[in-house]
């Protein structure tokens, strides 16, 4: 009778699973085939044909393409100096055996709490008030806050793992200390800084909650100009954009994976060898 | 060791980045939250009145709404993220390493990783009027255009949104659960749902009491998936401090929401932490026994 009891709940389990999976996945396969739909407009499923009409349109258009570019080059900025803040961070928090470690430590993470648009609202109002009036600088500062905890985490996470003697060793061999960083610690510990850069640029290309607030209208991001025309023209080079978007989602997952791997992100457990 | 003069080069960067992107910001919208808003300003003039207004204006009972919208729809949603990403991350945490776990793992992970903005779209279009959003809507009863077609389509945004973190995080707290303990309790004669009730939540509950505190964080703290998905029917808090931003520049109005999101999310990472020391006392309690 238990047996049967568990058959019917295995069922229902693997059916509200196969349920999941189709609400996941089946609006992704529908958006990737519009992409190459052949008609000029949105009409309904299926595609009599295939083109690429969308990427076309999507990759000539000024307005897109220069949002990718300005995506591009503050990700790039704020993921390289997010890494270098957090590099010098994760030293000190590793190596420092202070008490206040800890507090300082929760301050980093801090940021991870406080909602998006509530970060983007107040960064919005510091700005106005000290006059800062590019918005690159804005986009640039607020990104370096948003991915500081991840770079931080990341950076923390492979400092710790560089043993204390390879430093002393370094040291009373007669290496001064920038030495000791650029020759020792900082090669050991380059898979975490890199890690840490690939979330950094993952997240500063997909920021919207804080980024929205910042930009004007000669300097926005490419999620900000998807969201513009979400709400204004709703056509299908957003269906080509989107693909595009999935696309550098699973390069980003490609390299992380050569990198650390893409099942440590769930960890080993204790009772797997 | 490095030297204290290193420690501290390197130790104030960050400080400073904290404290002027972060800490100085909120402070400012604080004091913000309690200046009075005069009507047709781009923010509060320097130096106006303070006032309780801002915040006395949000018991009023559309705000009401909007919050009971944004905290109802979140709960189911995590809820739902839960419920299903348990029975998954039990598969996967039991599974040994091979390809099909690999090929899961790396599903969840992509899906994390794609941006909110391509889940968001492909739903809208999904259940479009190109798409299914007819017959589907016409199967639950409702019309598409309807409000409830909108609370429907925001707690599935927000699914594909927590669906796969949830599901990474259990695996982690189910990992660290002896398989033998499960194995036991089956030829002890528990049945498998019994099993999982009786000896696997328990001794897991710490770890998914947290995993259900962060993603709820992040369900409340959304804003395109509501902006968009909710289609003006269906407002979030987030929504609400963008609209006072972008729309009627009524600054201390959204200093005021911004205010309250801060101290919600405040108060649930702290029920979590107090909440988490208390069962992992009465786990320890349990165990001496």
């Amino acid at each position: 009778m238990k047996r049967h009891v568990d058959d019917v709940v295995k069922i229902l389990i693997g059916s509200a699973l196969i349920a999941a999976g189709a609400v996941l996945i089946i609006p992704l396969l529908f958006t990737l085939l519009l992409s190459f739909e052949p008609r000029g407009y949105m009409a309904p499923f299926p595609p009599p044909g295939l083109s690429l009409q969308w990427y076309s349109k999507f990759f000539g258009s000024e307005y897109y393409m220069r949002a990718l570019g300005i995506s591009f080059a503050i990700a790039l900025i704020a993921a390289t100096v997010s890494s270098v803040i957090g590099v010098m961070a994760a030293l000190c928090l590793t190596r420092s055996k202070s008490k206040i470690v800890h507090a300082i430590n929760a301050l980093f993470v801090a940021p991870l709490i406080v909602p998006g648009v509530v970060i983007g609202f107040s960064l919005l109002f510091f700005f106005s008030r000290i006059g800062v009036e590019s918005s690159a600088i804005k986009i640039i500062l607020a990104h370096v806050l948003i991915t500081l905890p991840y770079t931080i985490r990341t950076n923390v996470a492979s400092m710790a793992g560089i043993g204390e003697t390879m430093v002393e060793a370094s040291l009373s061999l007669g290496a001064r200390e920038g030495q000791t960083l650029r020759r020792i610690v900082l090669p050991l510990g380059r898979t975490g800084i890199a890690t840490g850069f690939i979330f950094a640029f993952a997240f500063s290309m997909d920021d919207i909650a804080v980024t929205i607030f910042l930009t004007s209208p000669t300097v926005y991001t490419l999620p900000a100009a998807l969201i513009a025309n979400m709400k204004a023209n709703f056509d299908l080079t957003i269906a080509a954009a989107s693909v595009f978007l999935a696309g550098v989602a699973l390069l980003v997952i490609i390299i992380l994976d050569r990198i650390v791997g893409v099942e440590t992100v769930m960890g080993q457990g204790i009772y797997r060898n | 060791m490095f030297t204290l003069r290193w420690q501290l080069l390197f130790i104030a960067s960050p400080l400073i980045v904290i404290v002027v992107l972060f800490l100085g910001p909120l402070a400012l919208t604080v004091t913000e939250s309690f200046r009075t808003y005069i009507p047709g300003d781009i923010g509060s003039t320097q130096g106006a009145p303070f006032t309780l207004d801002n915040y006395r204006d949000l018991s009023d009972a559309a705000y009401v709404g909007y919050f009971a919208d944004t905290f109802r729809l979140s709960f189911i949603a995590a809820l739902a993220s839960m419920v299903l990403g348990y029975p998954l991350s039990h598969f996967i945490a039991r599974r040994p390493p091979g390809f099909i776990r690999k090929a899961i793992v790396s599903a969840l992970v992509i899906l994390m990783f794609m941006s909110a903005l391509v889940k968001v779209y492909a739903l809208t279009i999904a259940f479009g009027p190109v798409g299914f959003g007819r017959s589907f809507s016409a199967m639950l009863g409702t019309r598409m255009n309807g409000s409830i077609m909108s609370e429907i389509l925001v707690v599935i945004g927000l699914f594909s949104f927590l669906f796969p973190m949830t599901t990474l995080m259990m695996v982690s707290t189910i990992q660290n659960v002896n398989p033998r303990l499960l194995e036991a309790a089956v030829a002890l004669g528990a049945s498998w749902v019994t099993g999982h009730f009786r000896v696997i939540l328990p001794l897991c509950i710490k770890g998914f009491v947290s995993t259900f505190i962060v993603i709820y964080t992040l369900a409340i703290s959304a804003f395109v998936i509501p902006m968009i998905l909710g289609r003006g029917q269906i407002n979030f808090i987030t929504n609400l401090i963008y609209t006072r931003f972008s729309e009627i520049a009524n600054y201390p109005s959204g200093s005021a929401l911004s205010v309250l999101m801060l101290l919600v999310s405040m108060v649930l990472v702290f029920i979590s932490s107090s909440l988490l020391g208390r069962l992992a006392g009465s786990q320890k309690k349990q165990g001496t026994r």
